[in-house]
């Protein structure tokens, strides 16, 4: 069902949600950035729609929330594990067509690689999504390419207009709610962009082989290994596992998973010294080729969803994008 | 629901065996299936888990043989007969012993990688009437990085075995040589059905297997086994993905035509 | 010619060394202006002086060349800058009031500069606006961090940027990026346990090379702005010496209330044969004693809570 609602209204369903939602949308955390009063816009819980930025992309995306960037598994004591309790409610997120996207690609690494994840899936089990319609697109957005501009399978859609929210809700008791408050109704379609400045071509006969290439020599240097592009990408699933003591009682502690990055040093080394990747062009080259290759072998489609964050993060403006467009080229060098 | 695999299991140290200062083979109580050249997250409280690889199955129990290396080992040297240790697992393929039944099969292990292979040598010497000639190349630095020494006169009345050092004195027991100077001389009977399994560092397996193609062996003949970063063993961390390929759950152990695409 | 050399300098005029020409001197509180200004300066140079500008060490323009007697129009014709860098001013068209307390200097600040914890030439134009016009003899400089490009330590106030990292553990991922940086660019106070950084409060000077670095977010800017506060650098003839940390974490209220109450405690101390009536800070102070100077400076200073005030200060410097 379509509906216009003015803030109040929409503000009433948030109230109503946060019985047992929590809801997580980008906003502005004021300062928040690298550089000294710069806010940045990331994921985190909201309470009213006026704290949900609409008009910027958020610097990091969603996964946090399915995800966390630091996630405890269990805490033990001498003798036993105990599994840590799961997030006291579920989550509405607020995310865009091509964050949508990568939703499924967190599924199928959680769920269908391997034996499904537990703690994934026990926040997974428990989500709905609202999804932001986009009326343009921004700079470093190349969903389009990537055939991730238009998404279906949300519990509601948001467009932003002038003093209205146009929501299409497809959740039946969402809609009763919008209709015992007077909502009006209305044909509403989630905006959609169908054109990005930004247009990636990956080449249809690209392998491996481009590894031998000599295009990924100039990010040895450039690539700072920082692991940004990893931290922002809305698919980048990596972890580590962490075993920490708690200091006031050594005796007791927990085992956590933390985000890793396979830019940053470590990600491959074995006990005893042996590592791979070492150098940063290397590292590129096998995130490059996950996003746009590897991925799509192992899963029938390209794991990137054009969202553009890895472009807009890198402080050494490294282009995901423009990578990917040199491809080409590469796979004729390798190949000739 | 799903199952939480990430809880580790606790089980009994039954028995320690030491070969080197720094390698043991720590034998665990384990019952289920498993098979060799698979592995264990193995786990100790406060300093984490390590895949460890099986270096031998038996009744009631799995053998570790673990290197001390790390965080997580060195506090696992500190554990003895009786105390306990956190484990998850098997993980991996391991090696699947129909591909090496009936054939003639060389086996090539440099230092620890003898232990993921351990198994199928174990099998193989006790089986003898399931495969034909065997022959067993074991490489370690030296004397005292020898692995398995009380294996060694067993498996030598079973199949032919050329222990060798990278240096020192050769003596009756051991050569001195890296394993792939042996590779010309093998003796096969028909090296196009001939199988071979190469375990060790990069380097080595990336020579031996040089050796074995020029020998004239097959790609699809030539098995090799992979050491990666593993935080999960689930198929999740993504520290052993190489191509489209995750070496916890699709190998550790790989038949050369696909090995042979995996580039780091 | 007759013409009074004492009101000339008061007007933020010079005295060259060619019989009868003067230069205009134009300050620049913080160091940037709008572009516009500077089609102003280029019409009095080529108007009124030789048509050339200097551009002075201390951030401001020098117009040489301009003869005694066009020193009202170049006045009238200073007003517009005068009013668009919002300088306190006595009388309109009539220049500046005062040349003694010099032209407050920063670095390009968090403008433009990824390193500056603040706005520079915002907190310039604030101190200019509660010290300005003053005959005695300051210089005050800004820096965004403790790069200090702003040279503040050879100034009587130096006021460095810092920031009070704040680290969220829960969007750490132990990449050891801030603890790498702090030890190579920095003062090394951050050391990992239990995969987390710590930090030590006492060694970190607050440059924000943490949170420069930190992938994640991990580490942010603390909301409240800090600075650094060095005392009584100076450049000279008799002991030229660098500027001393008098407090650590100061705001910005308490630096200006410290900055009045110098001025304060210099016209009671100051050596009232001083020639020009100038005398560094500085020799006023080894005169009366730093307790003395820090019993004025810190007068009715509410300081924060976190503010560390170093006592006693000793100076080394080049004793000539």
């Amino acid at each position: 069902m379509g509906f216009h609602v003015n803030e109040s209204q929409f503000d009433a369903w948030l109230t109503e949600q946060q019985k047992t939602y929590d809801i997580y949308a980008p906003k502005c955390f004021a300062g928040g950035n690298t550089f000294s009063d710069v806010d940045c816009i990331r994921y985190g819980k909201v309470n009213s729609i006026s704290k949900i930025v609409f008009d910027q992309k958020s610097e990091y995306s969603f996964k946090e929330v399915l995800t966390p960037i630091s996630q405890t598994l269990f805490f033990f004591t001498e003798e036993q594990c105990k599994e840590a309790d799961p997030p006291k409610k579920g989550a509405i997120i607020f995310l865009r067509s091509c964050d949508l996207h990568a939703l499924k690609r967190l599924d199928d690494m959680y769920l269908h690689n391997g034996p499904a994840d537990y703690y994934y899936k026990r926040i997974r089990d428990n989500i709905k999504i609202v999804l932001i319609g986009c009326k343009h697109s921004f700079e470093s957005c190349f969903c389009v390419s990537m055939g991730t501009n238009i998404s279906e399978n949300y519990d509601m859609s948001i467009n932003v207009a002038d003093g209205v929210y146009e929501l299409n809700c497809k959740d039946v008791t969402w809609n009763q709610f919008f209709l015992d408050l007077g909502a009006s109704r209305h044909l509403v379609v989630p905006d959609q962009v169908h054109e990005n400045k930004t247009v990636v071509k990956i080449p249809v006969n690209l392998t491996a082989d481009v590894a031998r290439s000599s295009m990924w020599e100039q990010y040895n240097k450039r690539c700072i290994n920082c692991g940004r592009c990893n931290f922002v990408c809305p698919t980048c699933t990596c972890f580590t596992m962490q075993d920490l003591y708690y200091t006031e009682n050594a005796k007791v502690g927990e085992r956590r998973r933390v985000w890793a990055s396979c830019m940053v040093d470590g990600f491959t080394d074995v006990a005893g010294g042996g590592s791979y990747r070492k150098k940063n062009g290397e590292r590129m080259r096998f995130k490059v080729l996950h996003k746009v290759l590897d991925y799509k072998q192992r899963n029938g489609y390209h794991m990137c969803v054009g969202c553009g964050r890895c472009d807009d993060i890198c402080p050494e403006y490294i282009s995901f994008s423009h990578c990917v467009n040199k491809l080409g080229d590469a796979m004729k060098e390798v190949t000739k | 629901m799903v199952r939480n695999d990430y809880i580790p299991f606790s089980s009994e140290i039954l028995e320690v065996i030491k070969h080197t200062d720094i390698e043991y083979t720590f034998r665990m109580a384990f019952r289920g299936d498993v098979k060799p050249g698979q592995f264990f997250e193995v786990s100790i409280p406060k300093y984490g888990e390590a895949p460890i690889s099986v270096s031998g199955i038996g009744d009631g129990f799995v053998d570790l043989t673990i290197r001390r290396v790390g965080k997580v080992t060195n506090e696992v040297f500190e554990h003895y007969v009786g105390d306990r240790l956190l484990m998850r697992g098997p993980y991996g393929n391991g090696f699947d012993l129909e591909n090496y039944k009936g054939k003639e099969l060389i086996i090539i292990a440099g230092g620890t990688g003898v232990s993921p292979v351990r198994g199928v040598i174990s099998y193989f010497a006790e089986h003898a009437d399931e495969r034909k000639d065997m022959t067993l190349i074991a490489g370690f630095k030296s004397v005292k990085d020898l692995l398995f020494k009380d294996d060694f006169p067993y498996w030598r009345e079973k199949m032919n075995v050329i222990l060798t050092l990278d240096s020192g004195e050769e003596t009756t027991e051991h050569k001195i040589g890296l394993v792939t100077k042996y590779i010309p001389d093998l003796k096969l009977q028909d090296v196009s059905k001939a199988v071979a399994i190469v375990v060790g560092p990069p380097a080595m397996m990336r020579f031996s297997v040089k050796g074995l193609l020029e020998r004239g062996f097959r790609e699809e003949n030539i098995w090799i086994s992979h050491e990666r970063k593993m935080c999960c063993g689930l198929g999740k961390c993504g520290h052993c993905k190489v191509n489209d390929t995750y070496i916890c759950l699709d190998g550790p152990v790989f038949n050369y035509t696909k090995g042979k695409t995996l580039i780091d | 010619m007759d013409t009074n050399t004492a009101k000339l300098k008061k007007n933020a005029f010079r005295v060259t060394k060619e019989r009868g020409l003067t230069a205009s001197r134009v300050r620049v509180p913080g160091g940037h202006l709008e572009a516009k200004y500077l089609g102003v300066l280029q019409n009095i140079a080529e108007t009124y002086g030789n048509g050339t500008v200097h551009i002075t060490s201390r951030q401001g323009f020098e117009i040489p060349g301009i003869p005694f007697d066009k020193m009202d129009e170049v006045n009238a014709a200073l007003q517009s800058i005068i009013e668009g860098l919002e300088i306190n001013q006595e009388a309109e068209n009539e220049g500046y009031p005062a040349a003694g307390t010099r032209n407050i200097t920063a670095c390009i600040g968090n403008r433009v500069c990824p390193y500056a914890c603040y706005d520079t030439t915002v907190l310039a134009k604030r101190i200019e606006k509660a010290v300005f016009p003053n005959d005695l003899h300051f210089k005050i400089a800004l820096t965004g961090c403790p790069n200090d490009c702003g040279k503040v330590r050879m100034h009587d106030f130096g006021i460095m940027g810092m920031t009070e990292p704040q680290l969220d553990p829960n969007r750490c991922v132990s990449c050891g990026a801030c603890v790498k940086k702090c030890e190579k660019k920095s003062v090394g106070a951050l050391t990992m346990q239990n995969y987390r950084p710590i930090r030590d409060a006492q060694k970190c000077i607050g440059c924000g090379e943490c949170v420069i670095n930190c992938p994640n977010r991990a580490w942010t800017r603390s909301e409240q702005k800090y600075y650094r506060l060095t005392l009584l650098g100076r450049t000279g003839k008799k002991n030229p010496r660098m500027g001393e940390d008098f407090i650590k974490w100061a705001d910005e209220e308490s630096i200006i209330k410290i900055i009045l109450n110098t001025y304060d405690y210099v016209k009671e101390y100051i050596n009232p044969n001083a020639p020009g009536g100038k005398e560094h800070i500085g020799y006023i102070v080894d005169r009366t004693g730093f307790e003395e100077f820090k019993r004025w400076a810190l007068k009715d200073v509410n300081l924060p809570e976190k503010a560390e005030v170093m006592s006693p200060l000793y100076w080394k410097g080049i004793k000539y």
